[in-house]
């Protein structure tokens, strides 16, 4: 697929064919080590255990966080894409 | 049924499935009330090896308002906790059981409660408190009452007592004639689609469910700590409701990985008046409406202004109902009844209204005192008892009868004069008696829970 080609693709598949046409060409992902960022934050205190993150429509940046009975909602336009991204590639793979 | 398997989501959960509520003074105690949820509907008591229990991961709860907006300002919680002790039988009992904390029985199950008020302030009320077993059989669960009824039910203090565990079901209807569309026995000969007559049939005899109940002071309830005496005084009236809720995330586990709960509780199921989910909410908001609290429902109040089954009894039973058919304003009379409560000048010395919020709840005047048994009426206010539902609702009130009886039109002459009742909406019954096991005159008043080794199967019929 030419640029050209493959430009077009782009512009006419939805957000969702967008996403794992990219991912398709991650070359990280096509080695299996997707990272987020070249060095991980630091993790809070006691971050031992499970949590969920939930993101109902990544358009809108919100993602809830829930951990034992706790619910937390943030926006963050960025950590949505991301997660979205991620979740994206790994149904690529 | 009053609220079984009421919609297609909670039908499908029924650990988590309010069947019914109740809400009356005690009779043997009147400056106490009574207040008991039921959840597990239709259990069959041979239902082993891994028999009915309630859930871990399930909070249950009873709530009062006593404010008049359906808020909840008294909120009782009630979490279960499930020990395996032999890990290594399939066995639910490694021998009789013959004690509430018999080490022969292989799960039992242990609660706490809590008191919440309105500002979210805890008490914790009891903790580790002993669940019973069910009734399996003879060999099982010897002697099974004097065993193990009086040894479930917990002192709370303050005058006050709790029981969570299996009970007889309370509640009668004919369930098989009712949901084929809409027969009432012994009236199939009036039916659109006509047989010949038969007597009722109890569908829920014989059947068991989990109750949770619990037994407080009256002026723990009222919103001034008041014991009000005087039937007319608003403080008297509360709205009472049961809900059961899950955290909102269950994360299946895989290979030896347990399943994990995670997020704050959420509503899926709760109940106030008998049937309102059932028979007045639709199809397509029947989920829905579990998931939302009382202080939401104006949105439902729509149905109960015009109910639809109102709508089809004429049609189902033709020539029958012809004032009923006839009669095209808002019901006025059931939006008293099951959504504000009956304001004075109705019934005599009477009132159970928490204003005008629309709100579905059991609305209790605790002022009202006990009936004497050996003049109680099931049908409650429409018999005369002022002391049964729909002020409150006692274990043998015929809720099925009186529901019908307001939905076809007995009640609507208390609020619009103008309008004559059909004969039938003053004999309309769905045919049934009550053959449910005795209940007690005690706490928690609903009978022993039928064992499985006695009890006998439905008998198939095609």
């Amino acid at each position: 697929m030419d640029r050209t080609s493959r430009r077009g693709f782009l512009g006419v598949a939805g957000a969702g064919a967008a996403a794992l046409g990219v991912a398709a060409l991650d070359p990280e992902v096509l080695t299996g080590t997707f990272r987020t960022s070249p060095r991980p934050a630091p993790l809070p205190a006691d971050s031992t255990g499970a949590f969920v993150a939930y993101v109902q429509d990544a358009t809108t940046g919100e993602v809830v966080i829930m951990t034992g009975e706790r619910e937390v909602v943030v926006r963050d336009r960025d950590l949505a894409a991301r997660i979205a991204r991620a979740g994206a590639s790994r149904t690529a793979v | 049924m009053s609220s079984h398997r009421e919609a297609p989501e909670i039908a499908k959960d029924p650990v988590a499935d309010n069947t019914d509520v109740y809400a009356f003074v005690s009779p043997d105690r009147p400056d106490t009330v009574t207040l008991i949820a039921n959840y597990i509907p239709l259990e069959y008591p041979a239902g082993g090896p891994n028999f009915y229990e309630f859930g871990d991961d399930v909070l249950y709860e009873i709530h009062v308002s006593n404010t008049g907006d359906a808020v909840p300002d008294v909120t009782y919680q009630f979490r279960f906790r499930t020990e395996i002790r032999n890990p290594d039988s399939f066995l639910y009992n490694t021998g009789p059981i013959t004690a509430i904390d018999d080490a022969t029985w292989n799960r039992p199950q242990f609660y706490s409660v809590t008191r919440v008020d309105r500002s979210g302030r805890s008490t914790r009320l009891g903790q580790d408190l002993k669940v019973p077993p069910v009734n399996i059989g003879p060999r099982s669960t010897p002697h099974y009452a004097a065993t193990f009824t009086a040894a479930a039910v917990h002192n709370l203090g303050n005058n006050s007592q709790v029981f969570a565990g299996q009970r007889a079901e309370g509640f009668f209807v004919d369930l098989g004639s009712i949901f084929d569309l809409g027969t009432l026995r012994p009236f199939q000969h009036l039916h659109l689609i006509p047989s010949a007559d038969a007597v009722g049939v109890n569908g829920t005899q014989g059947f068991n469910v989990h109750t949770i109940a619990v037994q407080v002071p009256k002026a723990d309830l009222t919103h001034d700590g008041s014991s009000p005496t005087d039937p007319m005084n608003p403080a008297a009236v509360m709205g009472v409701w049961a809900s059961a809720s899950r955290q909102r995330v269950r994360i299946l586990g895989t290979g030896s990985v347990a399943d994990d709960e995670q997020g704050p509780f959420t509503q899926v199921s709760r109940l106030g008046n008998p049937l309102f989910n059932e028979v007045i909410v639709p199809m397509g908001d029947k989920d829905r409406w579990n998931r939302l609290q009382p202080a939401d429902d104006q949105q439902f109040a729509k149905y109960v202004l015009n109910p639809e089954l109102a709508r089809l009894l004429p049609v189902l039973y033709p020539g029958v109902f012809p004032h009923l058919a006839a009669y095209d304003k808002p019901r006025n009379d059931l939006e008293a009844i099951l959504l504000t409560g009956i304001p004075a000048g109705v019934v005599p010395d009477f009132q159970n209204n928490t204003g005008p919020h629309p709100a579905d709840m059991l609305r209790l005047n605790v002022a009202i005192s006990p009936t004497p048994a050996a003049h109680t009426n099931p049908l409650g206010l429409i018999g005369g008892d002022a002391a049964g539902f729909p002020n409150g609702r006692r274990v043998f009130d015929d809720v099925v009868t009186v529901e019908l009886r307001a939905i076809a039109g007995a009640t609507i002459a208390l609020v619009d004069p103008s309008f004559t009742p059909d004969g039938a909406a003053t004999a309309i019954t769905d045919g049934t008696s009550n053959t449910n096991a005795p209940y007690l005159e005690r706490f928690p008043y609903l009978g022993t829970p039928a064992g499985g080794y006695q009890t006998r199967p439905p008998v198939p019929a095609t």
